[in-house]
C-alpha cells in the first residue's frame, strides 16, 4: 500500500510541478474569451533560426492579442510534425503556420486541418500547394542576387575585380542566384569584373583554401562574395590569415552567429540573409488575417503594419533580404 | 500485517494495477485541464499515433521475456517502409502484393537477427545494435537519403488516416496483434517457455526446451510485426522515407519496461506493456492539451520509468535494511548483559 501511495503521490507531484507554470494566462477557461489561437511550427524546435522567428511571432501575437502555440519536433522522426498538426486539429486552433520538413508527408496532415476549417499557411519551407492557402516566402532568388551584387558594388565603389565562392557548380539554387547576380552586374555595374567562380562543396575548410588560392592568383582582387553559408567564415579566415583585412572585402550569404567575429574584426563587411524575426512576425500576421478574412486568395498585397508586402500568386514575399553588419549583427542570435 | 486481505493487497500492489492507476490519474488530470482532451476525436488520435510504437512494444515483450532485446525494430520499420514504397512504385506491384512481400522481408530481417543470435551465440544487444545500423543504412542507401515515396492511392491511405466502422482504420489490426500476442504469451506453452528461457536458459535447455528455436521465433515475429508497423506508418503519413521510425525501438523498450517486464527476462506481461504504451501516449498527447511544452513528456516519462522501477526495488531494500537492523539490535541485546 505504501508503495502505491508513494508512486501515486509522486506522479501527482510531477504533474503538479509540470502544470504549475502554466503559460496560458488567458484565464481559467480558454473557451470563454474569443481569443484566436495560432499555432506556429518550426522545422525543429531547438534550432536558433526558428527561435529567432518565434521572437517576431511573439511580437505579432502580442500586437494582435492572439494566443500563440509554438511547437515542433525535437527528434528526427518524420511523423512528428504530422502528430503535432493532428494534435492541434483536435485542440481546435484557428490557424496553423508550418515550416515543413517533409513536404509530402506533412501535406496529408495539413489537408486534414484545412478540411476541418482550420486556416493553414506555410513559411520558410513550403508544403504542397493544395495543402495550404499561402506561403510566406522569405526570399526570392532575384532578391538575393540583386542584394548581393548591390552590396558588393557599394563596398568596392562600382569598379574592380571580384570572385565568387559557391557550394557547387551544379546546385540548382546556387545557379539560380548566380544568374541574378550576373544579370544585375551586367545591367548596373559593367565596370565590375568577376574573375573566378570556385566551388567549396559546402565545406568551410575547402572555402578557406579556395579563397587563399584566389588571393594569390588575383592580386587585384577587391572582394570575395561567398554564396553558401560555410564559405563566408571560410573566406574571411583566408583573408585574415593573408593579412589582407580591409584590402579585400568579404560579403556573403550566411548566418549572423558564425560571422560575428569576422564582422567585428572588420574582415567581413556584410552578411546577407533575411530578417528571421520579421519572417515570424509576418507569418503570424498573415495567419491571423486569413482567419479574420482580411487576407484572401487572389489578393495582390498585404499590409499588416507600416510596410506593404507583395503577393505573387499565393506567395507572400518578405521582401528584400536583410543585411547584417557591424551596427546590427549583435541583435541577432542564430 | 493482516493476513486476511493479503491476497487482495498483493493484487493491489501488482505493477500493472499501479500503472493502471497512473494511466487513470493522467486521464482525469488532462481531462480536467484540456476541454477537448476527453473527446472521442482525441482518444482516437492517441490510439492512431501509438499504433506503430504499440506494435513494436507488443512484440518486444516476448523478446525481453526471453532475456533478449531488439534494437533494430525502428530501423527495420524504416527499411520496410522504403522497400514497400519501392515495390509499389518502381516494381509496379499492386498494394496488397507489395504489402505481402514487405511482411516477408520483415520476417527475413528478423530471421537474420535470430540466426546471428542463436547460431553464432552472439548477445542480442550486439547483434541488433549491428542490424540497427545495417537496416537503417540499407534504407538510406536504397533511397540515397533523398528519394521519398508518395502519392499512394486513397484506398491505401484509408488504412492510416480514415475511420472504419467509427474507429481509426488501423485500430482493428492493432487489436488483432495485441490479442494474438497476449494469447501467445499468457495462454500457450510457448509463452511459458519464453519465461522459462528468460529465467534460466540453461535450465530450460536441460528441461528439454528447444531454446534456440523458441528464441528465433520471437525475433522473426518482431520482424514481421515491424513490417506491418511500417505499412501502417506509411499509410498514416502518406509518405515512405528512409528515416521513418527513428528512435522507435527505444520508445518500445521504454513502454515494455514501464509495463513491468523485467529487462533480465522471465517476468512480465503483455497487458502491462499495453498500459506502458498508454501511459506514454496519453502523457505526450495530454501535455499538448494542457498547453505544456512537449519536452516535459520526455522528462516525465523518464521520471515515471525510474519511479516504476524503484517502486519494486525500494520495498525490498527497506525490508532487508529492517531485517539487518533487527539482527544487529538483537546482537546488541545479546552482547549487553555480557
Amino acid at each position: 500500500m505504501k508503495k502505491l501511495i508513494s508512486v501515486l503521490s509522486l506522479a501527482a507531484l510531477a504533474f503538479a510541478a509540470g502544470c504549475g507554470k502554466s503559460p496560458d494566462s488567458s484565464s481559467g477557461s480558454p473557451e470563454s474569451g474569443k481569443k484566436l489561437i495560432i499555432a506556429l511550427m518550426p522545422k525543429s524546435k531547438g534550432n536558433a533560426y526558428f527561435i529567432s522567428c518565434k521572437k517576431g511571432a511573439d511580437k505579432a501575437a502580442a500586437e494582435l492579442g492572439v494566443e500563440l502555440l509554438f511547437d515542433g519536433p525535437t527528434d528526427p522522426d518524420p511523423a512528428k510534425q504530422n502528430e503535432i498538426v493532428e494534435n492541434w486539429i483536435t485542440l481546435g486552433v484557428d490557424a496553423i503556420a508550418a515550416a515543413c520538413e517533409n513536404k509530402e508527408g506533412i501535406s496529408t496532415a495539413l489537408r486534414k486541418a484545412k478540411a476541418k476549417g482550420i486556416k493553414v499557411i506555410t513559411y520558410d519551407a513550403d508544403a504542397l500547394p493544395d495543402a495550404r492557402e499561402f506561403f510566406v516566402n522569405q526570399a526570392t532568388p532575384e532578391g538575393i542576387g540583386y542584394t548581393l551584387m548591390d552590396e558588393a558594388a557599394r563596398l568596392v565603389g562600382n569598379e574592380g575585380e571580384f570572385a565568387i565562392i559557391t557550394a557547387s557548380l551544379t546546385a540548382a539554387n546556387m545557379i539560380e542566384w548566380q544568374k541574378h547576380i550576373e544579370a544585375r552586374r551586367s545591367s548596373k555595374y559593367p565596370n565590375l569584373k568577376m574573375v573566378a567562380l570556385r566551388p567549396c562543396d559546402d565545406l568551410k575548410d575547402k572555402a578557406q583554401s579556395e579563397a587563399t588560392a584566389l588571393l594569390s592568383a588575383n592580386p587585384n582582387l577587391k572582394l570575395i562574395m561567398a554564396i553558401c553559408s560555410p564559405a563566408v567564415p571560410g573566406a574571411a579566415e583566408a583573408v585574415k590569415q593573408a593579412g589582407k583585412t580591409g584590402k579585400v572585402k568579404v560579403i556573403g550569404l550566411g548566418l549572423p552567429n558564425e560571422n560575428k567575429r569576422y564582422v567585428h574584426d572588420g574582415v567581413t563587411d556584410s552578411v546577407i540573409l533575411w530578417n528571421t524575426e520579421e519572417l515570424g512576425w509576418l507569418t503570424v500576421q498573415a495567419a491571423a488575417a486569413v482567419v479574420k478574412g482580411q487576407l484572401k486568395p487572389g489578393d495582390k498585397s498585404f499590409k499588416p503594419g507600416a510596410t506593404e508586402y507583395e503577393i505573387q500568386g499565393d506567395s507572400i514575399l518578405l521582401g528584400k533580404p536583410f543585411i547584417f553588419n557591424k551596427s546590427n549583427i549583435d541583435q541577432f542570435d542564430f | 500485517m493482516n493476513t486476511d486481505n493479503h491476497g487482495f493487497k498483493k493484487h493491489l500492489l501488482r505493477h500493472e494495477t499501479v500503472l493502471l492507476l497512473v494511466v487513470a490519474v493522467e486521464w482525469f488530470y488532462f481531462n480536467s485541464v484540456g476541454p477537448r482532451f476527453g473527446s472521442l476525436d482525441n482518444s482516437f488520435d492517441i490510439l492512431r499515433h501509438s499504433v506503430e510504437i504499440g506494435l513494436l512494444a507488443l512484440v518486444m515483450t516476448p523478446i525481453i521475456l526471453t532475456g533478449g532485446i531488439d534494437l533494430s525494430v525502428g530501423s527495420l520499420l524504416g527499411l520496410c517502409a522504403i522497400t514497400f514504397g519501392k515495390l509499389w512504385r518502381d516494381a509496379g506491384l499492386p498494394i496488397p502484393v507489395a504489402a505481402g512481400c514487405t511482411l516477408v522481408i520483415g520476417a527475413l530481417a528478423g530471421g537474420l537477427n535470430a540466426t546471428l543470435i542463436t547460431k553464432l551465440r552472439l548477445p542480442p544487444l550486439i547483434v541488433t545494435l549491428g542490424t540497427f545500423s545495417l537496416f537503417r543504412g540499407l534504407a538510406e542507401a536504397i533511397t540515397r537519403g533523398a528519394d521519398t515515396f508518395t502519392n499512394f492511392p486513397a484506398a491505401f491511405l484509408f488504412l492510416g488516416q480514415e475511420r472504419w466502422l467509427g474507429i481509426p482504420a488501423q485500430a482493428p489490426l492493432f487489436m488483432i496483434v495485441a490479442v494474438a500476442v497476449w494469447l501467445l504469451v499468457h495462454r500457450t506453452t510457448l509463452g511459458r517457455s519464453f519465461r522459462a528461457i528468460g529465467f534460466a536458459p540453461e535450465g530450460a535447455r536441460y528441461a528439454g526446451l528447444p531454446v534456440e528455436r523458441r528464441i528465433a521465433m520471437v525475433y522473426v515475429l518482431a520482424g514481421v510485426v515491424a513490417a506491418l508497423a511500417a505499412i501502417i506508418y506509411t499509410a498514416r503519413l502518406g509518405q515512405a522515407k528512409a528515416d521513418a521510425g527513428t528512435g522507435y525501438e527505444l520508445f518500445a523498450i521504454t513502454a515494455v519496461v514501464l509495463g513491468g517486464t523485467s529487462i533480465f527476462g522471465g517476468i512480465g506481461s503483455v497487458h502491462g506493456t499495453l498500459l506502458g504504451v498508454a501511459a506514454i501516449a496519453i502523457l505526450n498527447n495530454g501535455l499538448v492539451h494542457a498547453r505544456q511544452p512537449r519536452e516535459v513528456a520526455g522528462m516525465l516519462t523518464g521520471l515515471l520509468l525510474i519511479l516504476a522501477l524503484s517502486s519494486s526495488v525500494v520495498p525490498k531494500m527497506l525490508a532487508s535494511l529492517r531485517a539487518r537492523r533487527q539482527i544487529s539490535s538483537a546482537n546488541i541485546h545479546q552482547t549487553k548483559p555480557a
